[in-house]
């Protein structure tokens, strides 16, 4: 089985020039972990995710690669938390992308499963080799939809 | 044997063995500083050609490699590891800034001194890793600029560095080269460096610490840190307290009980794994063992052994001395004016070139000197111009130690960077005044 025939091929998407606001709105209205990002040609640029929400409103110091391992000490409560990534409502989603591992149309479904576990990812985005265009989405949950379609 | 081969091999290209060894020597140095290619790779490289080329043999450079240097060097290295998972450093910072009512210019002048007496215990790059990233989050909550706060940093960790034998390697060099103990060098280094801290302060006070503003609710939010929540394992945190005081009782009383640097930071290592991991089963053990001595800087402990052998081979044909000869000359063989030379020349270059294989060359051309000045005791005065101009010089520019450029980094990924030119042209004259101070010193007390 390919990528194309289990993906998604009508994912929602972000714009380089959306928001983080915007980003956050979706990501908690329809419950997604990962918006791909793409250009006006439909190019894939990256990914905006929970995680991107979680650096937003980290402090910098924390997301050093040297950064504090431990931040047990910092006593804030969720309103001054709130403050941070509120202070960040409209910052533009292209700063904040994952490059993740893409999978193209003709991945084996085997391969999208190795690219899910090594990346952590709950999702793999469908690129177009030659134009780099976003073809779809694989989500975990596609992936399992058909494994346990299979069986039955 | 060992003379015929010499001989062959000085023969084959037909150059003097001092010639040949300056050659490789001067490439060394030159290599080194283009950082293109890694600096333990050169100087191995350039040990292993000094034996090929036959200026010296295996047997002639195992015996120049300074154990003790390395011994020293490797036993901190694995007490840093185990103890900074302890978060006892982070604690340390957040004390200090709670001290002074999280006001900006106090804890600037706190984290200095915080970054100052760590780094003259523990290696200057440690200690910034570990002190810049709360000193970063600490910035960020009084939303005030890190760049003054690093700057301070940089030269604290340097000026620390110089206090103590284990404070900084040109320290533990020296020492190690010529017996002089850990009290030797706190009771002569540390009354300079305590002035040279307090002055470096008054121009950053001047330049940045005057304009430093936090709202209240900012501060307030610095002080509801809990600095115990920074304490991730209070049984590790004990043991580590345990050894480190055993460490220090051990380089404070080492003359008393006949035993050198490397032992007393080696046994101290061995004792705070075997504490840390007592009770744990097979498995858990080496893997705690490994992750230690995965911290070790394996590339700074093998640029030591390939340093030592090469600077060994020069020491060996004579050079060394005859540029002693030359210096003797120049100063006329007077006490003061040499150890002027060597403490501005050392400032000048150390702020330039890595410290590391000009104090490993000034070590051996230095000790050339005893006949003139009578004896190995004459020489103290010098030593401590060498420490102090090679330690300090480092100040000078970004590239003048590892430290400044670790911190360097911080500040690049926190969107502050620190540019070159822009340090240099705050840092340079800065550091002159700490040379200017030693200078007074060094005269007042020694010449």
């Amino acid at each position: 089985m390919k990528a194309k025939i289990i993906m998604n091929p009508n994912p929602m998407t972000l714009r380089p020039t959306d928001t983080v606001a915007t980003a956050a709105d979706r990501i908690l209205k329809h419950h997604l972990r990962h918006l791909p990002v793409v250009d006006e040609q439909g190019r894939y640029l990256g990914t905006f995710s929970i995680y991107s929400l979680l650096k937003l409103t980290l402090p910098k110091a924390v997301l050093d690669k040297y950064g504090l391992d431990n931040v047990s000490f910092v006593t804030e409560g969720i309103g001054d938390l709130a403050q941070r990534l509120g202070g960040r409502r409209d910052e533009l989603v292209k700063n904040w992308l994952n490059i993740h591992e893409v999978a193209h149309p003709d991945t084996p479904a085997m391969e999208v499963m190795l690219l899910m576990l090594h990346g952590r990812t709950t999702s793999v985005p469908v690129v177009n080799k030659t134009n780099s265009r976003l073809e779809g989405i694989i989500s975990f949950w596609d992936v399992l939809e058909k494994l346990i379609g299979e069986n039955n | 044997m060992h003379g015929s081969s010499e001989a062959a091999a000085a023969a084959l290209f037909g150059l003097d063995p001092m010639w040949m060894a300056a050659i490789l020597f001067a490439l060394t140095y030159v290599v080194v500083m283009t950082e293109k290619i890694n600096r333990a790779i050169v100087s191995l490289l350039a040990a292993g050609l000094m034996i090929v080329l036959g200026i010296l043999n295996q047997e002639a450079a195992i015996r120049g490699i300074d154990f003790n240097t390395i011994g020293l060097l490797i036993g901190m290295m694995v007490i840093v590891a185990v103890t900074r998972q302890s978060g006892i450093f982070q604690f340390l910072a957040i004390w200090a800034a709670k001290k002074v009512d999280a006001r900006p210019w106090g804890i600037l002048v706190m984290i200095s001194l915080v970054t100052a007496v760590t780094s003259a215990f523990l290696d200057n790059v440690t200690t910034v890793l570990l002190v810049a990233p709360v000193t970063l989050l600490i910035t960020e909550e009084l939303k005030v600029k890190p760049y003054p706060y690093l700057f301070a940093m940089i030269f604290a960790s340097n000026i620390g560095g110089t206090a103590t034998l284990i404070g900084d390697p040109p320290n533990i060099m020296i020492g190690s080269a010529t017996g002089l103990t850990f009290n030797d060098f706190a009771y002569n280094l540390a009354p300079v460096v305590l002035v040279i801290m307090a002055v470096t302060l008054a121009p950053i006070y001047f330049i940045w610490g005057r304009h430093l503003r936090a709202t209240p609710e900012d501060r307030q939010r610095v002080m509801q840190f809990n600095e115990y929540g920074a304490i991730t394992d209070a049984r590790l945190l004990k043991q580590c307290l345990l050894v480190i005081g055993l460490v220090v009782a051990g380089f404070v009383f080492a003359r008393f009980l006949g035993l050198e640097a490397a032992t007393v930071a080696m046994t101290g290592a061995a004792l705070l794994l075997l504490l840390a991991n007592f009770g744990h089963d097979a498995e858990h053990q080496s893997k705690h063992v490994l992750e230690a001595f995965n911290e070790v800087e394996w590339i700074t402990i093998f640029f030591f052994v390939g340093l030592f052998i090469v600077v060994h081979g020069v020491d060996g044909t004579g050079l060394l001395k005859l540029l002693a000869d030359k210096m003797l000359a120049l100063t006329g063989g007077n006490l003061t004016a040499t150890a002027m030379v060597i403490l501005w020349s050392s400032a000048i270059l150390s702020a330039i070139i890595d410290n590391i294989p000009f104090v490993a060359t000034m070590i051996p051309l230095i000790k050339a000197m005893a006949p003139t000045f009578g004896g190995p005791e004459g020489l103290m005065p010098l030593w401590w111009s060498l420490s102090l101009g090679a330690c300090l010089g480092g100040n000078g520019t970004l590239i003048g130690a590892s430290a400044n450029l670790v911190v360097a980094g911080f500040a690049e990924r926190a969107g502050q960077p620190i540019r070159f030119i822009q340090y240099t042209l705050m840092a340079f004259p800065i550091m002159l005044m700490s040379i200017v101070i030693s200078m007074g010193y060094l005269y007042w007390r020694y010449l």
